[in-house]
């Protein structure tokens, strides 16, 4: 650990001090100044992946406010709505703290308490069951995020089953396309414009910096705090964007492409970059492959056609290319907006092509390659993760990655195991495998698109166990449901993986109820079925202290640090010897990797594919994006805490003042919105806005009704845009991911008498 | 005479509801009001050029405060350090003061049939030699807490720069 140190310290960065300041601040708990009662306890908000670093106030055993930690490097004392709401949320009365056994039908809301005993007894009969019947590919197990332990947990779990049928249920879109195409362009590892993980877009020492389909403001607190001090220092913003966002309001420059177009506007901003001799020459003749075939394809995209494709003004395109090639430092991010439609994978490779002709490549203020993994001293997440896979063959299986084999199974550079429209198809069809008990840790029937169907496709598996902190959507239709201790009651160790440094912290208080760590339960379930598991888990001590092993902490002396921070520096293809850890060795505008897979090694932009008839999309006049998120809200979570639903207690959706007028729409009115992906209607009340282009309306996404205590759907389908959406194909070919962003829709307004009370009072 | 007061550089509020999250946490209020509030106006036009802004509503602790001439029973006052303090003991709940702000930033507590202001962390941080719960919490950094003038600098700083073409 020293040594490390010593490491860091001799590079000089501002960051890596920051970072070794931090870790020398002592973490344990300590007496409050103010009330010598209080003990302030220094731990990690889990509810995002900003992890932001909080103080929890504990009074006789109970936690009594939550604040942001001032000495933690990544927040500094700032603190997002959810976050501050933590008091309220872990003493909710609709919080699960007991073990809950559904009676009747799963759905029919009608549950009972069980004891631990009962419930990992009746767990385990059922996977040995299935495993006796059927082998290990008749279970399956789903999460959403993956850096922290529990996550870890779970893919030891499936290892040790033998089962390849794991799936974060957003692999297909969420930030996945984004790494895969940083790491075809710029090598394993450096996934770039999307996270700041071991890298990543330095805004804060930024003078220029463009966002794509993007708002940190509203998704990553953290990194709207770092845009911000660009800007207060006088940083130029682009931001693109269809909507009008409180980013977009700071913007210098904001061009509103039609949705799903990014990748025609950026081979465009590249097409005039380069015919103008805007771009970073010396740069890209040094380190970039592929240049004269990426000019020869950018020529394809002049101005005048990519503004017709893109809807946006010749003039503000040019004023974007010259104010980001001529700026320096630069940084770019590039998020969900790009994402999520059948362009993803060849719009993001545009957008990296942009990025890469500015040269603003781990410079500070621009976007900061990895250390090599080779160069870390530690690298906890990749290391249990891969300790965490099966062999080759048996990865094959899971559904979805002989049709997408670049993105998904082994050669999936970023953790995605299966592809989440066919993982669902298989728990409703039985193909490719017929899953007989289902594990799931995540909120897939309330966050993600084709609500009905995975919700019947969860029914109709003999056998769902579901831990939770709330009976969410998803929780409703399992069989038993295990109460989650949430992030004050655990031991947590968070890897790397996001926030480019390892924290251990232990647990502020006990339990409500009966919660248990989820990695408790997980080691429980192994234990009893007797599995080997690829990691030591004996305890959930002794599995964090794996988690740390190479950093030279155990967890007792890990939890007494703020942070453990991993190695950062510029330039590194300045040393001698140094390569992109790619097939050329150097970035890749003209990709190897995509032309070994058979996919076109430069990008180029296509039409959305229809996701229906010419015929049928003639009734769906408007374009429709959809799931732009709130700050208040992540995903599901949060519509049944009080101090955030105040703040947005409706779904909405966005139209522009002439197509409400259109419509016979007024602001605050109660919308249908149907779509031809799926039938059915949803109903949102209307944001009549000039914050939206004309022909397009938004929807808010992830809507359900907690209060509704007599619907045993607690309003599932009434307005959550993904009810109305599907998992069906068109795909992107490369990502495989669907259209929920540029697809059509049609809208009317809810007569009056069709409101229904439930929609006119929350509280 | 002193005054203490909160001094928002709206500039760079993205109305990321924090502040007023942070407030009721800090201050434990119950659901159906805030102490300071961010309202959003627009997007509108202006100039052929969308604009937003992001409006932190809350008492500005006024040197003048219309709703101390209101209150019939004297339950407000302006103390020392410019603050302006609703004495609980003594309000009745009429509204009245509700009524004179014209910020609209008295709130009502339907449970105590009370009015209440922005204490500007008198009683808890500010004691404590911190500062008030919405300035620590804003991930923007533009919540400024301190003597008006001094904090007044702040902004002047910031035009300085500007028109030195900074």
């Amino acid at each position: 650990m020293k040594m490390t140190n010593k490491k860091l310290s001799m590079e000089n960065q501002a960051i890596n001090e920051m970072l070794c300041r931090a870790e020398d601040i002592n973490a344990e708990p300590y007496q409050s100044p103010t009330d010598p009662e209080v003990t302030i306890h220094r731990t990690v908000c889990t509810i995002s992946h900003c992890a932001c670093g909080i103080l929890a106030h504990m009074k006789d055993g109970r936690l009594i406010k939550v604040e942001g930690d001032p000495d933690f490097p990544q927040n500094e004392g700032a603190m997002c709505p959810k976050g501050l709401s933590m008091v309220p949320a872990t003493y909710h009365p609709d919080r699960i703290i007991y073990p809950m056994k559904q009676m009747g039908e799963r759905g029919s809301d009608n549950w009972q308490r069980i004891s631990w005993d009962e419930a990992l007894d009746t767990i385990c009969g059922k996977i040995q069951e299935a495993l006796d019947k059927d082998g290990p590919l008749s279970i399956a197990y789903s999460f959403c995020d993956g850096f922290r332990g529990n996550e870890l947990a779970g893919f030891g779990i499936m290892k040790a089953i033998g089962s390849p049928n794991v799936c974060g249920t957003d692999a297909h879109y969420c930030f996945r396309p984004q790494a895969n195409a940083d790491m075809t362009t710029f090598g394993d590892g450096n996934f770039i414009t999307s996270e700041k993980c071991q890298g990543g877009p330095e805004f804060e020492n930024s003078k220029v910096i463009m966002t794509w389909g993007a708002n940190p403001f509203e998704c990553h607190m953290t990194r709207g705090k770092e845009l911000i001090k660009s800007l207060k220092e006088g940083g130029k913003l682009i931001v693109v964007d269809p909507r009008f966002t409180n980013l977009a309001a700071k913007a210098d420059i904001w061009l509103q492409p039609r949705p799903s177009t990014d990748g025609a506007l950026a081979m465009g901003m590249v097409n005039y970059a380069i015919e103008n001799n805007l771009y970073d020459r010396e740069f890209v003749e040094k380190y970039c492959s592929g240049f004269n075939e990426l000019k020869e394809r950018a020529r394809e995209y002049p101005l005048k056609k990519v503004s017709e494709i893109t809807w946006v003004p010749e003039e503000l395109i040019k004023q974007a290319t010259i104010m980001w090639m001529t700026t320096k430092p630069g940084s770019m991010t590039t998020r969900m907006g790009m994402n999520m439609h059948t362009n993803a994978m060849q719009s993001l490779r545009a957008t990296n092509c942009l990025l890469a002709l500015s040269g603003n490549i781990d410079i500070r203020g621009g976007n900061v390659l990895a250390i090599p993994i080779d160069d870390r001293p530690y690298v906890p997440f990749f290391k249990m993760e891969a300790q965490s896979r099966l062999d080759t063959e048996t990865m094959a299986k899971a559904p979805g990655v002989k049709e997408r084999p670049m993105y998904y199974g082994k050669n999936a550079q970023i953790y995605a195991r299966s592809h989440p429209p066919a993982y669902h198809d298989m728990l409703l069809t039985g193909k490719p495998h017929k899953i007989r008990v289902y594990i799931c840790v995540n909120d897939p029937v309330g966050a993600m698109q084709d609500t009905k169907k995975i919700r019947n496709a969860i029914k109709n598996v003999p056998f769902v166990v579901k831990s939770d902190l709330w009976m969410s959507p998803t929780s409703r239709y399992a069989d038993i449901v295990l109460p989650a201790a949430n992030q004050f009651e655990r031991d947590e160790v968070h890897t790397e993986f996001y926030t480019g440094y390892i924290r251990a912290v232990a647990k502020v208080k006990e339990p409500e109820g009966e919660c248990k760590d989820e990695k408790w339960i997980f080691l429980n379930i192994a234990k009893r079925l007797g599995l080997d598991m690829p990691y030591p888990m004996d305890s959930v001590r002794e599995f964090h202290n794996h988690i740390l092993e190479d950093t030279g902490l155990d967890f007792e002396k890990a939890k007494k640090k703020l942070l453990i921070p991993v190695p950062y520096r510029y330039k590194k293809y300045e040393q001698p010897g140094y390569k992109f850890p790619t097939k050329s060795g150097k970035i890749e505008l003209y990709s190897n990797r995509f032309e070994e897979f058979g996919y076109d090694p430069l990008p180029f932009y296509e039409e959305i594919k229809p996701e229906a008839s010419e015929k049928k999309l003639a009734n769906y006049p408007l374009v429709l994006i959809s799931g732009a998120r709130t700050g208040l809200f992540y995903h599901s979570y949060g519509r049944q805490l009080e101090w955030l639903r105040e703040l947005f207690p409706w779904p909405t959706i966005e139209i522009h003042p002439e197509t409400a007028k259109k419509y016979g729409i007024a602001a605050g009115d109660w919308v249908y919105v149907e779509t031809p992906q799926r039938s059915g209607r949803v109903k949102l009340k209307a944001d009549v806005t000039y914050g939206i282009d004309p022909r397009v309306v938004h929807c808010r996404a992830h809507w359900w009704y907690p209060e509704r205590k007599n619907d045993p759907e607690r309003g599932l389908t009434d307005s959550n845009i993904n009810a109305v959406l599907s998992h069906n194909p068109p795909y992107d070919p490369i990502s495989g991911s669907t259209i929920v962003r540029g697809g059509k829709c049609k809208i009317t307004r809810v007569p009056d008498e069709e409101v229904g009370e439930e929609f006119k009072k929350w509280r | 005479m002193t005054q203490i007061t909160l001094l928002v550089d709206t500039e760079y509020c993205t109305g990321c509801h924090s502040c007023e999250v942070a407030c009721k946490a800090e201050n434990n209020l119950p659901g159906g009001y805030n102490w300071i509030n961010v309202l959003q106006v627009g997007p509108r036009k202006i100039g052929g050029k969308l604009k937003t802004d992001y409006i932190p509503v809350r008492c500005r602790h006024c040197a003048q405060p219309p709703c101390l001439d209101s209150c019939p029973v004297k339950a407000i006052s302006k103390e020392s350090d410019g603050r302006v303090v609703i004495n609980q003991d003594i309000c009745i709940g009429c509204m009245n003061c509700v009524e004179a702000c014209p910020f609209g930033a008295v709130a009502f507590d339907p449970g105590t049939g009370l009015a209440s202001i922005c204490d500007l962390g008198k009683e808890g941080p500010v004691a404590a030699g911190q500062e008030p719960a919405c300035v620590r919490a804003c991930p923007s950094k533009c919540i400024y807490f301190g003597e008006i003038n001094e904090i007044a600098g702040i902004i002047r700083e910031k035009a300085a720069r500007r028109i030195a073409g900074y």
